[in-house]
């Protein structure tokens, strides 16, 4: 297998990666902070997608405003449905949140195909060609997309790590009784979590729909890998959620140029295998001992 | 103890809401008591990859029920129709079926598209000895077919694979690569591509089964595109094929496609620009464009969908007449087993013409021999159960597609 073969497929899986990781850093934050694996995550993205679409559809074709547009438009659901659903189970255990956001996910699909068909969509953008660089082929669309992605992670790091809301929102994660306790006020908390994670997976959904096709499976069928790359790089670590999905990305692409595409998913998941061996808690996660 | 968490008599309502909903969605109230109804299940892909096709051929099915029932049944016969959606997946289309078979008491079972599903699902017709009509092309739905009560309304793809190595051929190309879907379908396809390929001493350059459900195939198209092939024999349904030939305009290499026509038609043009699809060739079972039962099919279809039929819808309504034409023929009398008996009767060749439901009727009555032609083809049955159509070769210029030749279609040797 020649290196430049190899070259392409690495970023590839970086491009896919990246893109990932948006929807990958909010399954991991609401993990971490509202403690359980929201199934609708998926599902966001395809909403996200399909915004997109109408938004082209209906005020004209400015693909920034669009994905403006799928961001709020996600956030304003994902906001929604924690008022209405997650909310009221707080106090619940994580496995009925976790059926209640599967319901989420169908109710946000069937609610989509109810107006939008089974039919797919393109986002109406004019194709280019790829930069080729002695056949390693880089692709103008692709560095937008990653450049999108990074701008979105480097303002939500900062906003975690350097402004009072972020520390709110680790503390939160630590222990939550120890938060309440010293008087932090979960519920803004969960709002600019809830607002965070839809815009993040709208975004993710956005630039999908942009590089590939947009259809209502669009983003359940990304549930299975994304929850491999958060669980690769250690559940409620938001870096270790970048960095695995890209790891996990990156696996799968090159993979397929030695076992054949039909096996890529099974070797990707052989080195999450092997990973979680060596560190059970995943490449950023932290040890929980039980008590 | 725990809090009661609901609310009783929101509860109550909410069980007699979905009930009176659920009684709503039921078909056919209309018919009168006594009456004997043909109970006709469908089972499409609504949902899932076939999304793109299955509402459409559920359209279709509709439209001839209609049609049918407005003359007043078949034999006396309503049909009343039981609609369920297999997600395109065996797992989801065996209960399905079930649900069809043992609740809804269904006689036969039409527009069954994806081979998966009807692979899965006829050991279970068969059991129950029901009609089974799809538009499956996997070459084993031949072989399983033993009790020949299913009919195959699409090509196998055997005949398939071998109709885009005779158009490689002709078109004089030397180094072709295959692309397929990973599916009982397009596999199918694709292996019937090399053999066909190679038993006239070629070599294929690439061999690529993809995996489904991907945002992105660059990886593997990049391993074709490296064995530098002209042609590429792409085995794929609408929304992979979107994401392949988008990518392989990107890369920026040469190379021509050979594609099926469900996937490759205006459809196609319409997600990917004129650019980027200009010279596919696009191979299809010709629908009886210029027959009279297509044309009115296509006009009444057009009214209710706003959009052209494509093949699949073509023959779902060809599958409800067929039907039809058999119970009408059987008597109102009949059994599964001496309908399933007449629908080589009514469409085999030596009748008289008929290119609808009432034309075809009025045949019978008068004690004729009837040769229904269908909106997807002439529908000859061989004898297990397939359909040989011939095949259009079109090139895709402009945007549209122009027929450039038809070539009569073959069982693999």
């Amino acid at each position: 297998m020649d290196w430049i073969s190899i070259a392409n497929a690495v970023i590839n899986g970086v491009v896919i990666g990246m893109l990932l990781a948006l929807p990958a850093l909010a399954i991991t934050l609401v993990f971490g902070i509202a403690r359980f694996p929201n199934a609708a995550t998926g599902d966001y993205m395809t909403l996200g997608a399909y915004t997109t679409i109408a938004s082209q559809m209906f005020l004209g074709g400015s693909i920034v405003v669009a994905v403006l547009g799928a961001m709020t438009m996600t956030a304003a659901i994902s906001l929604l449905m924690y008022f209405w659903v997650f909310r009221a189970l707080a106090e619940r255990s994580h496995v009925s949140r976790l059926i209640a956001s599967i319901g989420v996910a169908f109710a946000v699909r069937s609610t989509i195909t109810f107006f939008a068909g089974q039919d797919q969509y393109v986002v109406d953008l004019p194709l280019v060609r790829a930069w080729n660089f002695g056949g390693i082929r880089i692709l103008p669309t692709d560095l937008y997309i990653v450049g999108a992605a990074l701008i979105a992670l480097l303002l939500v790091f900062c906003v975690m790590y350097l402004t009072p809301t972020g520390r709110r929102m680790r503390a939160i994660a630590d222990s939550p009784e120890l938060a309440a306790a010293s008087g932090i006020r979960a519920r803004r908390v969960m709002i600019f979590l809830w607002a965070v994670a839809g815009a993040f997976c709208g975004l993710g959904g956005a630039l999908l729909g942009i590089k590939a096709v947009v259809l209502p499976e669009l983003g359940w069928e990304l549930l299975m890998p994304m929850f491999a790359g958060v669980i690769l790089g250690g559940i409620g670590s938001p870096v270790g959620a970048v960095l695995g999905i890209v790891t996990f990305s990156i696996a799968q692409e090159v993979a397929s140029l030695f076992v054949g595409p039909a096996y890529k998913v099974v070797l990707a998941f052989l080195i999450l295998l092997c990973v979680l061996l060596l560190r059970p808690q995943g490449m950023f996660g932290r040890p929980i001992a039980a008590r | 103890m725990m809090k009661q968490p609901y609310n009783l008599s929101r509860r109550a309502f909410l069980v007699s809401g979905t009930a009176a909903a659920g009684l709503g969605a039921l078909p056919g109230q209309s018919f009168a008591q006594g009456e004997r109804v043909f109970r006709l299940g469908a089972l499409n892909s609504i949902t899932g990859i076939g999304g793109p096709y299955g509402p459409y051929m559920l359209e279709a099915i509709k439209l001839a029920v209609a049609e049918v029932n407005a003359a007043g049944g078949a034999a006396g016969r309503k049909f009343q129709l039981f609609a369920e959606d297999d997600q395109t997946k065996p797992e989801a289309a065996v209960l399905a079926v079930k649900k069809l078979v043992e609740i809804n008491k269904v006689e036969a079972v039409v527009g069954i598209w994806a081979s998966s599903v009807g692979l899965a699902t006829m050991p279970i017709t068969n059991d129950a000895n029901l009609i089974t009509m799809n538009t499956c092309g996997a070459p084993e739905m031949l072989t399983e077919n033993k009790k020949g009560l299913a009919w195959m309304f699409q090509a196998s793809n055997a005949i398939f694979g071998n109709a885009f190595a005779e158009v490689a051929r002709r078109r004089g190309f030397k180094r072709p690569a295959v692309m397929a879907f990973n599916n009982s379908t397009f596999v199918g396809q694709a292996n019937y591509f090399k053999s066909a390929w190679e038993a006239n001493g070629g070599k294929v350059s690439a061999f690529v089964i993809y995996e489904p459900n991907q945002s992105s195939y660059r990886t593997e198209l990049a391993r074709v595109l490296a064995s530098k092939p002209d042609v590429i024999s792409l085995s794929a349904y609408r929304p992979d094929a979107t994401i392949i030939l988008k990518e392989w305009y990107q890369s920026g290499q040469d190379c021509k496609f050979i594609m099926p026509g469900w996937t490759a038609n205006e459809d196609l043009v319409k997600a990917l620009g004129k650019e980027a699809t200009e010279g596919l060739i696009s191979i299809s079972n010709v629908a009886a464009e210029q027959h009279p039962a297509f044309k009115r099919f296509a006009a009444e279809f057009k009214t209710i969908t706003k959009r052209e039929p494509d093949i699949f819808a073509a023959q779902c309504y060809d599958m409800v007449i067929t039907l039809a034409l058999a119970l009408e023929a059987a008597g109102a009398q009949a059994d599964v087993a001496a309908i399933n008996g007449q629908i080589r009767t009514v469409t085999g060749t030596g009748g008289t013409k008929a290119n609808s439901f009432v034309e075809g009727r009025d045949i019978l009555r008068k004690g004729q021999k009837v040769d229904y032609d269908g909106a997807s083809s002439r529908l000859e049955f061989g004898k297990h159960g397939e359909t040989v159509p011939d095949f259009g070769v079109f090139d895709i210029q402009d945007g549209r597609l122009v027929l450039k030749e038809t070539i009569p279609g073959q069982l693999p040797a």
